[in-house]
This record gives C-alpha cells, sequence and structure tokens, in this order.
C-alpha cells in the first residue's frame, strides 16, 4: 500500500518511572508519517549458565524481530548498540552512555533454563529518570521459548500505548487453496495456516468472539446459507442461525453473548441479533433496503452496518437496542464492510475510488475521512488488536491475497496460495 | 414477499403482466442462455387472467412424462430462462419479465415441477452485500412468478451472492452474465 497517509500510533506522554503505568493517558491518533518513536535499546537477552542455546537463539530472533514491528518503539541498531561499554560497577555512567547513543529505553535480560524450566528475566530501564519502568519474570516449557518472547513483546507495546502488542494474535481468514472456500487460521504474520473447516462447500465472513474461543461464519454446508459457531480448539461446531436468508456477516458483542448478523425471509435483509445461550433471534432493522455487515463498536453500544436505504451501499451507524440511526458516510459512491479500531473513534471500511475498492478511515467524531490507496483492489479492512495496522485483501498481483500495513503503512502480503480473503484478527487462542 | 412485490410493480407496470404462453413450450432453449435481449413486448401477450390454465392442459402425470426423467437431464434441455437484472438492481427488467412469463406458462402447465431460484451476482461489490442482494433477487423472481399464477410453495430460493459466477472474465460481458436468477429444476 503506497503511503497517502500512514496509520501510525504516537506515544506522545513518555511514561513517568515509578509511575503506575494503568494511570498514564495514552493518545491513539491516525498521523501522517514522521511519527515519533520511543528510542530502545535491546541487546540481546543473555544466557545465564545451564541455559538452552536454541530456546536462547529462539528468544532473541523472536524478540528482535517483534520489536522491529512495532509502531511505538524504534530499535537502537546494533552499531549503535556496540558502541557502548558497560560498565557492571557504574550503573549511572552506563546509562548516560545508552543515552549518548540515542536510547531513551533500555530492555536488558537473561534467559535460563531448559526443558521444562525455560526463564526469562526482563527489566526496562528510563534512561532519563534512570528507574525501572517495567521487569517481568516469565517461565515456560523450553519449546515454548518464542511465546515468551511475544508475550514479553506484547507486554512492552502496552507499556507505551496501553494496549499489548499483535505478537500472539490470529489472523482467521477464507482461504480457497484447499479446492473450495473454507476457514483458515494463520500467525498474525501469515506462519502457521491451519485449515479449521473442511465443507467442501463455500464458507465466508468469519468473525471472532472477543476472547478468541469461538469462529462464528457463513457456510453452505446443508445446501444454503447458515451462520456456524465453531470452537476451533475442540473442532466442535454448532448452527446459530438457520433460518431463510443469508444468514452472514456476524459480528460479535464485545461481551461475547451475543451475535449481530444478516438475515431474513422473502428477500429482505435486516440486520438481527442471536444470543449465544439460545435466547432467540431479535431484529433490529426492518424495512425494504438490504440491511448487512453489522460491527459492533468496543463499548457495545453502538452497531454500524451496511444499507442501500440511499440508493448504493452506505455505512449506518445505530444504537445496539436497533434506534438512533445515522448515516456515517457521505463522500463515497459505495462504503461496506465496516470495522471499529479498537479506540471506538476510528472506523475502517471498504470504498470504491475510480472503480477500484479501497480501504478509507472514518474518524467517527469528527467525519473526517481517509483513503488509503494502494493498487488493485483492496476491501475487507480490519484491525489489529492494538489498532495500530490493518489487515485486508487485494488482489494487486492478479490473484487475491491478504495484506497487513507496517507500522508506516507499508503493506505487505502475508498469504501467497489460493486466494485468499477476509482477515478476521484475534489478540490471542485462549490456552489449550 | 409484499416488499418485493411492491418494489416489483412500482418499477413499471401497473399490475403484473398476465402471459398465457401457447401450449407447454416447445423447444427447449440453449441452456447456456445469454441475457434476453428481445425488446419488451407490450400489450399484445394479455389475452386472459393470469389464474387461467389453458383448456385441456393435462395433469401432471401425462405431461410429466414428456420430460426427460432425468433432472440433470431436464435442467440441461433448458425449458426454464434465468433472470438477468441490472447492476446493483433486483428490479425486474422488461426482458426479464417476458423470459419469467414464459417460465410461469409453462410451470402452470407442469404442476409437478419444483424449482430452486437461486440468486447470484456480479463481483463488483463485497461478499457479504452480494449474499443479500442475490437474496433479493431470487425472491424478486419467485414472487413475480407468483403473481404470475404459479404456487409459490413449488419454489425454494437460496443466494450464492458473488460465489458461483457463470462467466469468469472481470469486465461487464461476464458481470451481465452473472447478475442473474438462475432456475434449477428440483423435482419434476
Amino acid at each position: 500500500m503506497t503511503t497517502r497517509t500512514s496509520i501510525a500510533v504516537v506515544a506522545l506522554f513518555l511514561l513517568p518511572a515509578g509511575a503506575g503505568f494503568a494511570q498514564n493517558e495514552v493518545y491513539l491518533q491516525v498521523t501522517t508519517p514522521g511519527l515519533q518513536r520511543v528510542v530502545i535499546a535491546a541487546p540481546a537477552f543473555a544466557p545465564r549458565p545451564g541455559a538452552d542455546p536454541t530456546a536462547l537463539a529462539a528468544f532473541n530472533s523472536t524478540l528482535t524481530r517483534d520489536l522491529e514491528q512495532t509502531a511505538v518503539l524504534a530499535l537502537l541498531p546494533a552499531d549503535r548498540i556496540a558502541l557502548v561499554e558497560i560498565d557492571p560497577k557504574n550503573a549511572n555512567l552506563t546509562r548516560q552512555r545508552w543515552r549518548a547513543v540515542g536510547a531513551q529505553f533500555l530492555l536488558e535480560g537473561t534467559v535460563a533454563g531448559a526443558g521444562s524450566q525455560f526463564v526469562c528475566e526482563a527489566r526496562l530501564w528510563d534512561l532519563v529518570s534512570g528507574e525501572v519502568a517495567y521487569s517481568r519474570r516469565l517461565q515456560s516449557p523450553a519449546t515454548l521459548a518464542p511465546t515468551v518472547a511475544h508475550t514479553l513483546a506484547n507486554e512492552l507495546v502496552n507499556l507505551f500505548t496501553g494496549r499489548p502488542g499483535p505478537f500472539l494474535s490470529r489472523i482467521a481468514f477464507v482461504s480457497d487453496r484447499s479446492g473450495a472456500k473454507e476457514i483458515w487460521v494463520m500467525r498474525w504474520d501469515g506462519g502457521e495456516p491451519q485449515q479449521l473447516t473442511s465443507h467442501r462447500s463455500i464458507a465466508v465472513g468469519p468473525a471472532w468472539s472477543p476472547d478468541g474461543l469461538y469462529l462464528a461464519f457463513t457456510s453452505f454446508l446443508a445446501g444454503r446459507p447458515a451462520l456456524y459457531l465453531l470452537k476451533p480448539t475442540e473442532g466442535y461446531m454448532r448452527p446459530l442461525s438457520e433460518g431463510p436468508g443469508v444468514n452472514s456477516s456476524p459480528s460479535f458483542s464485545p461481551d461475547g453473548r451475543r451475535v449481530a448478523l444478516a438475515a431474513g425471509a422473502d428477500g429482505n435483509t435486516d440486520i438481527v441479533v442471536a444470543s449465544l445461550d439460545g435466547g432467540g433471534i431479535e431484529r433490529l432493522s426492518s424495512g425494504r433496503s438490504i440491511e448487512t455487515q453489522p460491527a459492533w463498536s468496543p463499548n457495545g453500544r453502538q452497531i454500524a452496518f451496511t444499507s442501500n436505504a440511499t440508493g448504493a451501499p452506505q455505512i449506518f451507524v445505530m444504537d445496539a437496542e436497533g434506534t438512533n440511526v445515522r448515516r456515517l458516510t457521505f463522500e463515497d459512491r459505495f462504503a461496506d464492510e465496516a470495522a471499529w479500531a479498537p479506540d471506538g473513534i476510528r472506523l475502517a471500511y471498504t470504498t470504491l475510488v475510480e472503480g477500484r475498492f479501497q480501504i478509507a478511515i472514518l474518524d467517527v467524531r469528527t467525519g473526517a475521512r481517509t483513503v488509503v490507496a494502494g493498487p488493485g483492489n483492496n476491501e475487507s479492512p480490519c484491525w489489529s488488536p492494538d489498532g495500530t495496522m490493518l489487515a485486508f485483501a487485494s488482489n494487486r498481483t492478479g490473484t487475491k491475497q491478504i495484506y497487513v500495513t507496517d507500522p508506516t503503512g507499508v503493506a505487505r502480503a502475508i498469504t501467497d496460495t489460493g486466494n485468499n480473503s477476509q482477515p478476521v484478527w484475534v489478540a490471542q487462542l485462549p490456552a489449550r | 414477499m409484499a416488499v418485493a412485490a411492491t418494489l416489483l410493480f412500482a418499477a413499471g407496470c401497473s399490475k403484473p403482466k398476465p402471459v398465457i404462453a401457447p401450449e407447454p413450450v416447445a423447444a427447449p432453449a440453449p441452456t447456456t442462455a445469454a441475457p434476453a435481449t428481445t425488446a419488451p413486448d407490450a400489450a399484445g401477450e394479455v389475452r386472459s387472467e393470469p389464474a387461467l390454465i389453458p383448456a385441456g392442459t393435462p395433469e401432471s402425470g401425462v405431461l410429466a412424462g414428456e420430460l426427460p426423467a432425468d433432472l440433470a437431464e431436464l435442467n440441461r434441455a433448458g425449458y426454464l430462462k434465468d433472470a438477468f437484472f441490472d447492476t446493483n438492481k433486483a428490479d425486474l427488467r422488461d426482458d426479464t419479465r417476458e423470459a419469467l412469463a414464459a417460465n410461469a406458462a409453462w410451470l402452470r402447465a407442469h404442476p409437478s415441477v419444483r424449482v430452486t431460484i437461486e440468486g447470484h451476482c456480479d463481483e463488483r461489490n463485497t461478499t457479504e452485500f452480494n449474499l443479500a442482494l442475490g437474496w433479493r433477487r431470487a425472491n424478486a423472481v419467485r414472487d413475480y412468478l407468483a403473481s404470475l399464477g404459479v404456487d409459490a410453495a413449488r419454489f425454494a430460493t437460496i443466494s450464492y451472492g458473488e460465489e458461483r459466477p457463470f462467466a469468469q472474465c472481470h469486465d461487464e460481458s461476464c458481470w451481465s452474465q452473472n447478475r442473474r436468477a438462475h432456475l434449477v429444476i428440483t423435482a419434476r
């Protein structure tokens, strides 16, 4: 994606050392390039005697890769790290040396152990105040050293943004690589793709429950579209809405107890809400127009959706009870596939520019709209759980693939097999 | 159903055009039906009330006996024409109404035949919106056929959105083929 504008996070407040991080204000905003990132020195973690060398290497390479991909941190380059002479007897002097090469924070740590007792100890120094801003001890089996590194990187991002990083996150998506459209899941960077359905039919439109425990999606498994609820960890699946109609485009309420979807008999498709506890289906919209693609706002109070009530599809929002409907998009010839950022302020959606689908971002408070244009058609945006990155589908290479923006807005493909579409991002899968 | 029917009738004619085709439609149409391009016919076709079945129409069994026994073969024979749509629309065009009127006559003459109406869309919307649009198209066709005297209970409707395109290119020559309601005979 060329960077007409980029999506980035700026931590305007550096953290006063010693203060509780939970109280610190964090500001998130869409900004043009030139974002200020916190410069952090993160020399490789040192092994203690007996540390598993394979786990150590996996830990260090994973941590470095993760920290390089954050929107808020700028890693001090290795050649600058090499300039710093560590004086073990004079921590104050060493801190001054780190500051002299441009670091604002220093992450240092050790790893120890092997087998089931792999231990990582990390400490983050605020080099300005000279105080420890964060310290952490993590223990796991040595085989999970990369997960330990991801966890640490997530927590560091959380310190600066108030939201954990994406490093344990997963993206569910639709892929036809097996010959039919099925639901798949992969790591946020495209690793470990795993097929979740084998319906050999049509499966589209996945949505995560907030806890990552369930995926809802539409499948033609039974010959007609029905909404199913899948528990990926157990392979357990049940229908949630299978009446006449499309039963499509699910969105979980933030409390995970209800699913908004598009359904309705007799040709008219409306937004309805299904309870996971079997409480039945409630209709939120009505009328002659098509209403589809509900997106529950992060605070649970509103639902954005697509309607063609005014002609071409546009994005509207209503209160979660179905009242107070108002239109959100006015500058687009077409607007669909609304996706709330976790801040509840930015709404990404698919628009049409010069005959091609492009991603747009709307600030729902001000109405300011930004088009993030790229080659080909770009559609189905979703936010990373920390709100700093976008995933979307693009056919820019001729086949449809999933792309993820880096912190400066540059997109890179994370799939390359078959056609892949409709990415949806979840912070973390539940432990098995 | 009321909604779709209202839309249909608002879109061009004050009341449904009742059409009684000649005896059971004669020659099977080609299966890969191109969008009907014949000019919309005017009043000439309206000959009697819609619900009337031509005198002497045999009961289902007799006529059904003339149809191919195999459903796949029966569908290939192309007795029923598909309905084509304009971009982003589920309104019935005049040429579409004409094709559907012929379908209605044939279906009235073959009362045991049951049909699934599939709504299809071109690729120029999002996956989910197209599912809803295809659903509307399928039901618009069902409602129109019902208004022409075919029992609505003989139809099932389903939307495939953009998931099962008939033509695979990425321009209007294919898109116009893919914006359709496809009629599939499921029982004879």
